[in-house]
């Protein structure tokens, strides 16, 4: 066997390990519920909701064979899901386990001021093995996220976003299109390698920077925080050296995601949308990252239904959507062409794994009552030495 | 066409596909480090100087990237401007080799920087004071500095957990060629040895303890000894001790303290030194020992203040003969990278040493230096990065 009959083969095994676990099977059904965001059930405190998450470091694979570190919520990326009725008094216990800031903003919410989680306007950061009570009613109902707004650049796109659901009884997007299934999907987009270099980078300084600290001396300068933008103004006049200028600690460019996510998974790891014939299917997006993400599914219409989480005066019909960061769109979808269809980002640079296509942020949507012989994967596949369809291809 | 070219002809023709169809492209990393100053020299017979000494000033260039397991791959070709009065030529490719490494084990294979140093000092050029930080070549005339940093090396290292390096090397040092060969032919093994090392990551700077490394290292050199049969008997045996010490892990006010001590068995029947060679292989015992202080400023560097001294006997020669070294200097940044430095070295000889590298010298050294680690291409984590050491290991 040469070189190249080689890797040929091994292509074929490839495929091969993946591929019995076809999109129809029970198995596949039943892991998929984990590539949904898990939901957070809260303890009751009265009449309220007690929900408690931390972050921590956190090894994510993304795909079989690639893991990265991640900040995580409750070791998972995205976050576990919290889930609401409108009106509920909540509380998010919030603890940091992990030597950088945090905090947490609710995208969305109408909350108190001082709970809007960003630093040195809202709170104070939360520091390396504090916690900090969040509380506030739920409102408006509707899709929602949370995030980091510490270091959000880095912090976001490392993993700490997560849905939050507020709902509400008398749902019109309920009323309009009944529905009895419904899923949400987080996208994101990640520069591994600045996510991997600035985490390095900061655990050092804050390792440094907590050693400081704890022996009370905090230093304006050293820690590029100033009470006002007049001291910021003097400190530079004086020879102040910020953080942002290049001769100081600037890196040269803003990241270029090479890593797409849904529910922090790149295909073939995404997760995947069931629907029989005839039923509707609602699917909250949620764009927790700094990429525009132009969805379109294959085969069908759908109708958007709500933005930012308020209800649409008017559905709109369409096929492809832009989901730009931090907006939160609903769509219904009607299961009226039995298949498995493709629901994609049109962005083609983001269907891809470290630049090699398919990957990313491409996911099916599958009818699970579609007869098996509709499946199966034809007398070419079969003589490939493949059994199922669709198959898993990692390769053009 | 001899064989052994046919071969390599053969092994050219089967990579060069491979080679050419290669589609990952490896991680470079680029460092260079320049090294501009003004000497002047005194001794009792004359002061001289220097306009421009840029010896140490060097490049390296690197290529890495993984393997289909676990293991990732590198090769680093580096040139180094060598001393002015070395018959090295105006560049020395003074690192030249593959290695290849994972989590707990590397091997390395080419010209590299030899073992010979458990620990490096605050001193401006790595050979300001060579005859008492590292173990020196018997092999060598004693023309170059580099024959006894830099040798073809086979080293083979395991680490146990994340801060104990047990290593095994064998080199090829330098021969200096005899007349009437003019270069060298012999590139054989001639040197063996392990050290066994405790050291905390650098990156682990500021939780690390009072300890931040402890060695111990035994090198053999393989010699032609006369007079002696085994190879035991024929080797010149060296063992070395070092520490550093983290005084105060202040991140402003840092201090730190390191020592090294190296015990050269050395041949008992040489009891007088002729040259370099017979003053590598007479008995010898030497210490060396740094105090530094550095002052950072807005998590950088901002200058640095080291004191050092040397002391080296040789109790087997006939007249009463040892070596006396202090190093004094101080840096100060300009900028990320770029620094201005003066330094005062002070060498005193005595006994037979004298008429080797005479009774005493004091040099002021005035430094420009400029030294830089980048790397494009970036695609995955270091060993002792803080995400692998305290967050799980990412292969």
């Amino acid at each position: 066997m040469n070189r190249r009959d080689f890797f040929k083969a091994g292509a074929v095994v490839s495929s091969i390990a993946l591929a019995p676990q076809t999109l129809l099977a029970q198995e596949t059904k039943a892991s998929n519920q984990k590539r949904l965001p898990s939901v957070l059930n809260p303890q009751m405190d009265g009449d309220v909701k007690v929900f408690e998450l931390f972050v921590d470091i956190y090894g994510q694979e993304l795909v079989p064979g690639f893991t990265l570190h991640t900040l995580a919520f409750n070791n998972q990326v995205p976050g576990p899901e919290i889930r609401v009725n409108q009106g509920d008094k909540v509380r998010v216990i919030f603890k940091n386990k992990t030597e950088l800031n945090h905090t947490i903003h609710w995208h969305g919410l109408h909350v108190p001021w001082r709970m809007d989680g960003v630093p040195y306007v809202n709170q104070m950061p939360v520091m390396q093995g504090q916690q900090f009570v969040y509380e506030f009613v739920a409102e408006p109902y509707g899709t929602h996220f949370y995030h980091c707004h510490w270091g959000t650049l880095l912090h976001m796109q490392s993993g700490m976003y997560g849905s939050l659901i507020v709902e509400n009884p008398d749902d019109p997007v309920q009323k309009q299109f009944p529905y009895e299934r419904e899923y949400t999907l987080l996208y994101s987009a990640h520069d591994v390698n600045f996510i991997r270099n600035e985490l390095n980078s900061m655990l050092e300084r804050m390792k440094e920077r907590t050693y400081l600290m704890k022996n009370g001396r905090f230093n304006k300068e050293r820690f590029a925080v100033f009470d006002s933008k007049e001291e910021l103004v003097k400190a530079v006049k004086n020879g102040y050296q910020p953080p942002y200028v290049v001769n100081r600690r600037a890196p040269a460019e803003l990241p270029e995601p090479n890593w797409f996510t849904v529910n922090g998974k790149s295909y073939p790891s995404t997760p995947n949308l069931y629907i029989r014939e005839n039923e509707n299917i609602r699917v909250r997006l949620i764009n927790g990252g700094t990429e525009e993400h132009y969805l379109h599914l294959h085969g069908h219409d759908f109708w958007q239904v709500c933005d930012d989480g308020l209800p649409l005066p008017q559905p709109w019909q369409m096929n492809a959507l832009r989901l730009s960061p931090g907006k939160t769109l609903d769509i219904i979808i009607e299961g009226k062409n039995r298949g498995i269809w493709t629901f994609h980002d049109h962005d083609i640079r983001k269907v891809t794994n470290n630049g090699l296509y398919p990957g990313g942020n491409l996911l099916a949507l599958v009818y699970e009552d579609m007869p098996a012989e509709e499946a199966d994967p034809g007398m070419m596949a079969k003589k490939m030495g493949l059994t199922s369809f669709p198959i898993v291809a990692l390769d053009e | 066409m001899n064989i052994k070219y046919k071969l390599l002809s053969f092994a050219l023709l089967a990579l060069a596909p491979g080679l050419l169809k290669a589609q990952v492209a490896p991680e470079i990393q680029l460092g260079a480090r320049g090294v501009m100053s003004f000497n002047v020299g005194r001794t009792l017979q004359e002061t001289t100087s220097a306009v421009n000494d840029f010896s140490d000033t060097g490049i390296l260039l690197g290529f890495r990237q993984k393997m289909y397991n676990r293991f990732r791959g590198q090769l680093v070709i580096g040139m180094q401007f060598p001393d002015a009065d070395s018959d090295l030529g105006q560049v020395f490719f003074h690192q030249t080799f593959l290695k290849i490494e994972d989590k707990s084990n590397i091997l390395k294979m080419g010209r590299s920087r030899v073992r010979s140093a458990l620990i490096e000092f605050p001193t401006l050029r790595d050979d300001d004071a060579l005859y008492f930080t590292d173990v020196l070549n018997p092999f060598s005339s004693g023309e170059n500095t580099e024959d006894n940093q830099y040798g073809n090396v086979f080293e083979a290292a395991h680490i146990f957990g994340q801060r104990t390096w047990l290593r095994i090397h064998g080199e090829h040092f330098t021969e200096t060629p005899k007349p009437p060969a003019t270069t060298e032919t012999d590139f054989s093994l001639n040197a063996a040895g392990f050290s066994l090392q405790y050291r905390v990551p650098e990156t682990q700077i500021w939780n690390r303890p009072f300890l931040q490394q402890l060695g111990v290292g035994f090198n053999n050199f393989l010699t032609n000894r006369s007079g002696y049969g085994s190879q035991w008997d024929q080797a010149l045996k060296n063992l070395s001790l070092s520490t550093i010490l983290n005084l105060k892990r202040d991140p402003v006010h840092f201090w730190d303290f390191r020592a090294q001590g190296i015990y050269n068995f050395g041949f008992k029947e040489v009891d007088q030194i002729d040259d370099f060679t017979s003053m590598t292989r007479t008995r010898s015992l030497s210490a060396f020992a740094s105090l530094r202080y550095i002052y950072r400023k807005l998590e950088r560097p901002s200058w640095q203040a080291a004191m050092s001294f040397g002391y080296k006997t040789f109790p087997d020669l006939l007249t009463t003969s040892n070596q006396v070294k202090s190093v004094a200097n101080v840096f100060y940044r300009l900028g990320e990278n770029f620094d201005i430095g003066a330094q005062v070295q002070y060498a005193q000889n005595k006994g037979e040493l004298k008429n080797l590298l005479g009774k005493h010298e004091i040099r002021f050294q005035f430094a420009l230096i400029y030294a830089i680690d980048r790397r494009w291409n970036n695609q995955f984590d270091d060993r002792e990065s803080l995400l692998n050491l305290e967050h799980g290991y990412i292969r």
